[in-house]
């Protein structure tokens, strides 16, 4: 009874060990498997491995892991803006960073991170336009979030947040233009985006500019949109309307302007916000000083 | 521990890291080009659009005597507006005042407007009211002005700012000494000086 016993224990820890070594032996298969460049085997192997209770928890497996798909990546997938091989070489090396202190994993899983997440703002920057404009939102969102967590003070992390934020602005509000009937909520996408980017910079005066033409543009095609037939009790309404767009203009237009006297379309916009108000003497103050600068 | 030598796949940091430089570069570029400088809009054509409103207005709940039904309906703008000009032309090509078309005339003397249905004097040639109001004795013009105070010295509805809106004051006596009839809607929704 004893001898049974003490066989099957026997048997168990046998067992265990050779399921450890044959986790271990599938990491290493699949690390052959890439250096013979079978990448579909490669990740086949290695995406059981890291399921496995002995080496879910394994750094190297994972690191591993997010090699062979950062391979994928460079090797076939580069050209698709929404890789997901990518994405999966990220989460891999942020899991292997999260196991494997040692500082020489750490350097390796941070560099892979640093250049995946790289390649997103590249894509991020390639979709800036009225159709791939979602693209370019998630792919910043993930390198936001894999940039800062391998570099937290990266050095102007700041400005690139307002030049994004700036150039999303510039695309809904071209969504937006192409048809102001249809397409009212990328106004108020606009508006957020500028306002993002105002949080991190009150005194970008391409943030400030462009948020004084939006509410200004805003007014100005209330009225142009306006039926002839309108009688006098709605045109009051109209015009009541406008002036509140105007007045909301106008702060950002005069803080673009205390930080750019000289640029033109600043003082156009200014002159005509005042003269939408009916203030006609600062519209031509302003207006003057444009003729000035023009001479 | 095993390391990432185990597997002799370390980055290549060199190539990488100046890739990685000159793509943050060659984005950055990328980004701020996608920024564009919109113009504003123009706020002489809004203000022009108010007042061709206004001025549609009128042509509701003002009546003419039934000789000056017939022929065009003409509007006579005293002074230059180019952008409220073009603004009543396009109200012209779709609006009719009954079975009258609509004629927008760009006016330079008090002589010109003698047949004009509505003048409209801009601020610039307010001067020019007497004149105006000399050569439509008689006849059956409705006189609109655009400048503080001339609804009390002739002109039967002038154009004025208010909390920065535009509104208008009428002369009731100053549009019905032209035969013309005027609805008390209308009466009831602008500012009445006597």
């Amino acid at each position: 009874m004893l001898k049974t016993k003490r066989t099957i224990i026997f048997g168990l820890l046998l067992f265990l060990a050779v399921s450890l070594n044959a986790q271990q032996s599938r990491v290493t298969a699949a690390y052959t498997f890439l250096q013979q460049g079978k990448l579909d085997s490669a990740k086949a192997t290695i995406d059981v491995a890291i399921l496995h209770p002995e080496t879910q928890s394994d750094g190297q497996a994972w690191y591993v892991r997010g090699f062979i798909y950062k391979t994928i990546y460079n090797q076939s997938e580069k050209s698709n803006k929404q890789s997901s091989s990518r994405i999966e070489g990220l989460i891999s090396f942020k899991k292997s960073l999260t196991i494997d202190t040692t500082q020489e994993n750490v350097t390796e899983n941070i560099k892979n991170i640093k250049y995946l997440a790289t390649t997103l703002y590249n894509d991020a920057a390639a979709s800036l336009d009225t159709i791939d404009y979602k693209i370019a939102v998630n792919n910043f969102d993930i390198f936001r979030e894999y940039y800062l967590l391998v570099d937290p003070s990266a050095e102007n992390f700041k400005q690139k947040e307002i030049d994004f934020a700036n150039a999303m602005a510039t695309v809904y509000t071209r969504i937006y233009e192409a048809d102001r009937n249809g397409k009212t909520d990328f106004l108020n996408y606009a508006k957020a985006s500028y306002n993002k980017a105002l949080s991190f910079d009150p005194n970008n005066i391409n943030a400030n500019y462009n948020m004084g033409i939006l509410y200004y543009n805003q007014a100005v095609n209330l009225i142009n949109q306006s039926d002839y037939d309108l009688d006098i009790v709605a045109l009051n309404d109209v015009q009541d309307n406008s002036i509140n767009l105007f007045k909301q203009s106008l702060p950002f237009m005069e803080k673009a302007y205390a930080l750019d006297p000289n640029k033109k379309e600043t003082l156009l916009g200014l002159s005509g916000i005042y003269f939408s108000l009916n203030e006609k003497e600062k519209s031509n103050e302003f207006k003057q000083k444009l003729e000035q600068i023009g001479k | 521990m095993h390391s990432s030598k185990k597997y002799g796949l370390q980055f290549d940091l060199c190539i990488e890291k100046v890739m990685k430089k000159l793509l943050f570069i060659f984005v950055s570029v990328m980004i701020l080009s996608s920024w564009m400088v919109v113009l504003p809009d123009q706020s002489e054509e809004a203000n022009a659009k108010i007042k061709t409103i206004y001025i549609y207005n009128f042509t509701k709940y003002i009546e003419w005597p039934a000789s000056y039904k017939e022929g065009n309906f003409v509007v006579g703008v005293l002074g230059t507006n180019t952008p409220l000009v073009t603004e009543l032309n396009k109200m012209a090509s779709s609006k009719t005042v009954g079975t009258q078309k609509f004629e927008i005339k760009s006016v330079s003397t008090p002589a010109d407007c003698a047949k004009c249905h509505i003048v409209y004097i801009l601020s610039d040639n307010s001067s020019q009211l007497n004149g105006v109001l000399g050569k439509l004795k008689g006849k059956s013009a409705l006189i609109v002005t655009d400048k503080s105070g001339l609804a009390t010295k002739g002109s039967g509805i002038n154009f004025f700012v208010d909390g920065n809106k535009q509104k208008i004051e009428l002369n009731r006596s100053n549009i019905e000494k032209y035969k013309l009839k005027v609805a008390s809607t209308l009466v009831d929704m602008a500012v009445q000086v006597k």
